[in-house]
């Protein structure tokens, strides 16, 4: 074990951060550029104190070579940041009203359904900011039934997500006018969501590496499962893919996060290059089994 | 129209009934009959039928139908053990590359189970399997890979299977490896893709 003193003097070398960023690269697709080298450095040291590793070297193989890849989830979870909050990346909300959904609404017949499926829930931002955006923001809401499915594993976070009671700092990205119409302000810190929106989003538990969870969700043209697949091991991921792969229709798209590729995990889906965001799409051909 | 409220007493989502036997013998005739659409969910139930292994790796050499064959790596990976190693071992001697990239994607997650093959792989007679192998170290997170390195550096007599030895041990090695490194260099000093690697490798080593 390493001594505080020996901890202090811990240094990232230039060669080092090099190393470590193409095995980062290569392993989660998450590219650092020369401008996080202080973010990555006090990270790797953290990394490197709290294993007790000799040097950055010692420490790096035993990443490279241990087994059960719980460095690399420690690491992954120091390197990503986890939180949430209403029109969260919303070039793709953008996306999905300018594109994805017109292209999605010209394979439906008039007055057809579409179903979106947000994975995971967490505590509900993400699906209520695609109910928000779809009305307020979508030409042909009024035209199909739109249908939002959203999914997690944990319970606790699915009955937060029903309760809709929100902090200011979750919807401070929220323009005021959509605020003071889908919310109830009811402290300086609490704002608690319409009970419509809540109505309009179907809640369920389930677990996307489970066959027997994903099995019932059919006839999918959209899904966001975004900052889910990072956290997965290798295996997690290639069958979350596959349950994606069957629950979408023919031509149905995937939005993963912005630090995510789906073309590292399978061949199962064509890129398609919008104006506002890079997404998936199953083939037109593949239809479900 | 617009948004469609929760509490709507249709079943929009229960579960289909399966037009087939979802039993082993039953899976197994649909993946070698089925239309793609069958094989796919045969690939994928099959997953939890350890037996089915061999089967799986069969389908893998006669599957054109990329989407099936993406489910049948993926139930292979999910069974991590040697049934499934041994049914993508054979996968190494392919000629159809994407057969040989998903065999090398699976066994590397599966560490445990396919270490106790390594070293026989690592003298295969055919130096393609041995490169392969070695590629397959690339990606294996296990405590072993290095000594394997060095076995082939020290050992191998192709030119080829040391090249790929080198470009996976580069990211590794240390000062302690700066002599083996010199004498690969001296071994195939011939050759000037195993002197540029391993200038490299000990040009980072020296660097760090």
């Amino acid at each position: 074990m390493k001594t505080a003193a020996a901890a202090r003097r811990t240094v990232i070398t230039d060669a080092d951060f090099q190393k470590f960023r193409d095995f980062f690269y290569r392993k989660t697709g998450i590219q650092f550029d020369d401008s996080k080298r202080y973010f990555v450095d006090k990270r790797l040291v953290e990394r490197i104190e709290a294993t007790g590793a000799e040097d950055f070297r010692s420490w790096f193989v035993a990443l490279r070579f241990e087994s059960k890849g719980q460095e690399l989830q420690h690491l992954v979870n120091a390197m990503t940041v986890n939180e949430t909050y209403f029109f969260r990346e919303a070039y793709q909300f953008d996306c999905m009203v300018h594109h994805m959904l017109d292209e999605v609404a010209r394979r439906k017949p008039p007055g057809g359904r579409i179903r979106i499926w947000s994975i995971p829930s967490s505590t509900g931002e993400e699906p209520y900011s695609i109910a928000i955006y779809l009305l307020e923001r979508w030409a042909l809401i009024n035209d199909y039934e739109v249908e939002i499915l959203s999914s997690d594993i944990d319970t606790t976070v699915l009955a937060a997500a029903q309760r809709g009671v929100y902090s200011a700092r979750s919807v401070g990205q929220l323009p005021k006018a959509y605020l003071d119409k889908y919310f109830t302000r009811r402290s300086e810190n609490e704002f608690a969501i319409s009970r419509d929106l809540v109505a309009a989003v179907e809640f369920s538990r389930v677990n996307l590496c489970d066959p027997a969870d994903t099995r019932r969700f059919r006839d999918i043209d959209l899904i966001f499962c975004r900052n889910l697949l990072i956290y997965f091991d290798d295996l997690s991921r290639r069958l979350a893919a596959e349950a994606m792969y069957d629950a979408l229709s023919p031509g149905g798209f995937i939005c993963l996060g912005h630090s995510e590729s789906m073309s590292r995990i399978t061949s199962l889906f064509n890129v398609r290059r919008f104006p506002d965001a890079m997404v998936y799409q199953k083939p037109l051909g593949g239809g479900p089994p | 129209m617009g948004l469609r409220k929760t509490g709507t007493p249709e079943p929009l989502h229960a579960v289909q009934t399966r037009d087939h036997a979802r039993d082993t013998a039953g899976l197994l005739a649909q993946l070698r009959q089925g239309d793609a659409g069958q094989r796919r969910w045969a690939a994928r139930d099959l997953a939890a039928q350890p037996e089915a292994a061999s089967a799986l790796g069969a389908a893998l050499l006669t599957e054109r139908d990329g989407a099936v064959r993406d489910a049948l790596f993926t139930s292979l990976s999910a069974q991590v053990g040697d049934a499934a190693v041994a049914a993508l071992l054979p996968l190494l001697r392919s000629e159809d590359a994407g057969l040989r990239n998903g065999a090398i994607e699976a066994l590397a997650g599966m560490p445990d189970a396919v270490a106790s093959r390594i070293a026989g792989l690592l003298r295969d007679a055919d130096a393609d399997v041995r490169i392969f192998t070695v590629n397959l170290l690339g990606e294996l997170r296990h405590p072993q890979v290095r000594p394997w390195l060095l076995q082939v550096l020290q050992e191998d007599t192709e030119v080829n299977v040391a090249a790929a030895a080198l470009e996976v041990l580069a990211e590794v090695a240390g000062p302690q490896d700066l002599p083996l490194l010199a004498a690969t260099k001296r071994r195939f000093a011939g050759d000037a893709f195993i002197g540029f690697a391993a200038d490299l490798a000990i040009e980072r080593i020296q660097a760090a």
